[in-house]
């Protein structure tokens, strides 16, 4: 099947269920909400090395953050609650904390909670205070710059999803990059998603497993061009390079509405930039809950 | 909205205790049961019927017409629905109340919204002391809620208050926020002498205090972010009853050191 002169595989991306929370961060100015944002989302690409998945899903304009500044909301990512509260707790508690007037307040409203503010207000030595309104509790901590306040706890959800992808392929390294910045583009736009790796875009696939003891993944050879003909080999002849776009989001319709939206930018603007064709990763569907066919998500 | 009416007879000879006509309460109860309530607080014994003459089916909605410094206990324990008094009320209004809306459209008398622990009692007139304060007998003060009062407040309003807000439109009277362990009291015109008095956390804000004690430590001005953080909340749960929204920074003074020193009075002028 082509779509504008560009092959659409028969296959799909099989995507697998997390636990999510997220944080909204405020601060001073749109620059510093975004910094401090950023910095937390640092080392966050991948669950398995990096312990959690963590991306900005959106800028906030000022009306609809908690305390009337603009703001950003991030999403974090992981196997289970339990794993995710050490990694919200060690992330605000050096990256938000830390950056200049930031607060930081739950993102994600969900009855199940963990800790947000429950660590880093032992930053405050006994002089932390903390005021309740309504159902929220905010911790107010004595900082350089005046008040670093947080939130006590941040809503948590158990059927998120993690995974989403789609692999960009053609003879363009140049216009795939170009191609797929447009793609991750397109999904800032989609709400509850995030694209965790460096620019939302990664290289370096992998498959499961490798010849090396001790290593989980390795490198995704049947997609790699330089070894192609020494491997069995997943692409053609005039394939140059892949650049794959993985999604995750809290929940399965967002996955696949923010998956629609990349696809419909690389099959209407990819062909003059030279893909060639769109595939899918996955495991034969065996590993993941969740399975997204790219021919039902075109536009 | 359906609901009982109460139009108050006459003056009443002696305290009322109204605790009993909130709607939850009236909803239990056969229609016939209703006047026969007692309300009377000496050996006379009067009934609902005594006083008032009523009207209406039981709802979600108590309306009380005419009012006196002698009706207590109004809205005693309310966590739904809404109670109205069309007039001023006696002690104890809003008394341990969890949740609903209680208006009283006078002045109320001491020891408003005491153990008030949800919900949102509103007074267009003034109050007595003690406003969500301490009875003897309680742990605490008010522990949730909202009052707004469009007049002034007595003395020790606050007392011992450990969670909620409090509004007043006027001024607050001497040692407002005594003893005071959590929680925000607002006042628009200011508050008396002595304000703060052992108050161990909370947060007391207004544009003067008449005398300063001298166990609060003045730590300057400052802009904080928890202010628009309450503002946005009273706004939003509140509407048009929601203080004006501070703008600029607040000059702080930490206290009472006399204690543990977690509290603070935030002076906005």
């Amino acid at each position: 099947m082509k779509v504008n002169g560009i092959a659409i595989d028969d296959t799909f991306a099989e995507a697998f269920g997390m636990s999510a929370t997220g944080v909204v961060i405020t601060a001073d100015s749109a620059r510093w909400a975004r910094q401090a944002a950023v910095t937390m989302s640092g080392f966050g690409t991948s669950v398995i090395g990096c312990g959690a998945e963590v991306g900005i899903d959106r800028e906030l304009k000022p009306e609809e953050t908690p305390d009337g500044r603009p703001g950003v909301r991030v999403l974090l990512f992981g196997f289970s609650p339990d794993a995710l509260a050490p990694q919200l707790k060690n992330r605000v508690g050096q990256c938000v904390l830390t950056s200049p007037g930031s607060a930081c307040y739950s993102g994600v409203d969900a009855k199940k909670r963990i800790g947000l503010g429950q660590g880093p207000r032992f930053f405050g030595d006994g002089f932390q205070t903390a005021k309740r309104l309504g159902k929220s509790r905010y911790w107010r901590v004595p900082v350089m710059d005046g008040e670093f306040v947080v939130e006590e706890t941040s809503g948590v959800v158990t059927d998120a999803v993690g995974g989403g992808n789609v692999l960009i392929l053609g003879n363009d390294r140049a216009g795939l990059l170009a191609t797929a910045e447009a793609g991750v583009a397109a999904i800032a736009a989609v709400p509850d998603t995030i694209t965790p790796f460096p620019g939302g875009i990664v290289r370096s696939g992998s498959k499961v497993g490798s010849k090396y003891k001790g290593m989980v993944a390795s490198t995704n050879d049947a997609f790699c061009p330089t070894l192609r003909g020494r491997v069995k080999s997943e692409l053609g002849p005039d394939t140059v390079a892949v650049l794959e776009i993985v999604i995750d989001g809290l929940s399965s319709e967002a996955v696949a509405a923010a998956m629609k939206a990349a696809l419909k930018t690389i099959v209407e603007t990819g062909a003059a930039k030279g893909v060639t064709r769109v595939s899918a990763g996955n495991y034969g569907g065996k590993l993941g809950q969740h399975h997204y066919h790219l021919r039902k998500l075109l536009p | 909205m359906s609901g009982l009416t109460f139009r108050l007879r006459a003056p009443p000879d002696e305290r009322l205790d109204l605790s009993q006509l909130t709607p939850g309460r009236l909803a239990a109860l056969p229609a016939a049961e209703i006047p026969r309530l007692v309300v009377g607080t000496s050996k006379s014994k009067l009934t609902v019927g005594d006083v008032f003459a009523h009207k209406g089916q039981a709802g979600d909605r108590v309306t009380i017409v005419g009012g006196s410094s002698r009706l207590d206990f109004i809205g005693d324990e309310l966590d739904q629905g809404t109670v109205v008094v069309d007039g001023e009320v006696g002690i104890c209004a809003g008394r341990s109340m969890r949740g609903g809306r209680l208006e009283i459209r006078g002045d109320a008398g001491a020891w408003l919204a005491s153990g008030l622990a949800g919900g949102v009692v509103f007074v267009k007139g003034s109050a007595a002391g003690y406003v969500g304060g301490q009875r003897a007998g309680d742990k605490f003060g008010m522990t949730g809620g909202t009052v707004v009062i469009e007049g002034d407040a007595g003395d020790r309003t606050g007392e011992r208050m450990r969670r909620g807000t409090i509004i007043v439109r006027g001024r607050c009277g001497a040692c407002a926020g005594s003893r005071m362990l959590g929680g925000t009291i607002w006042a628009e015109r200011g508050f008396g002498p002595a304000t703060g008095v052992l108050m161990r956390r909370g947060t007391l804000i207004g544009p003067a205090v008449e005398t300063m004690l001298p166990t609060f430590a003045d730590t300057g001005r400052h802009d904080l972010v928890i202010l628009r953080i309450l503002s946005r909340y009273l706004a939003a749960t509140l509407g048009p009853l929601a203080p004006r929204a501070l703008s600029g920074g607040v000059r702080k003074f930490a206290g009472d050191l006399a204690t543990i020193g977690k509290g603070e009075i935030l002076i906005t002028a």
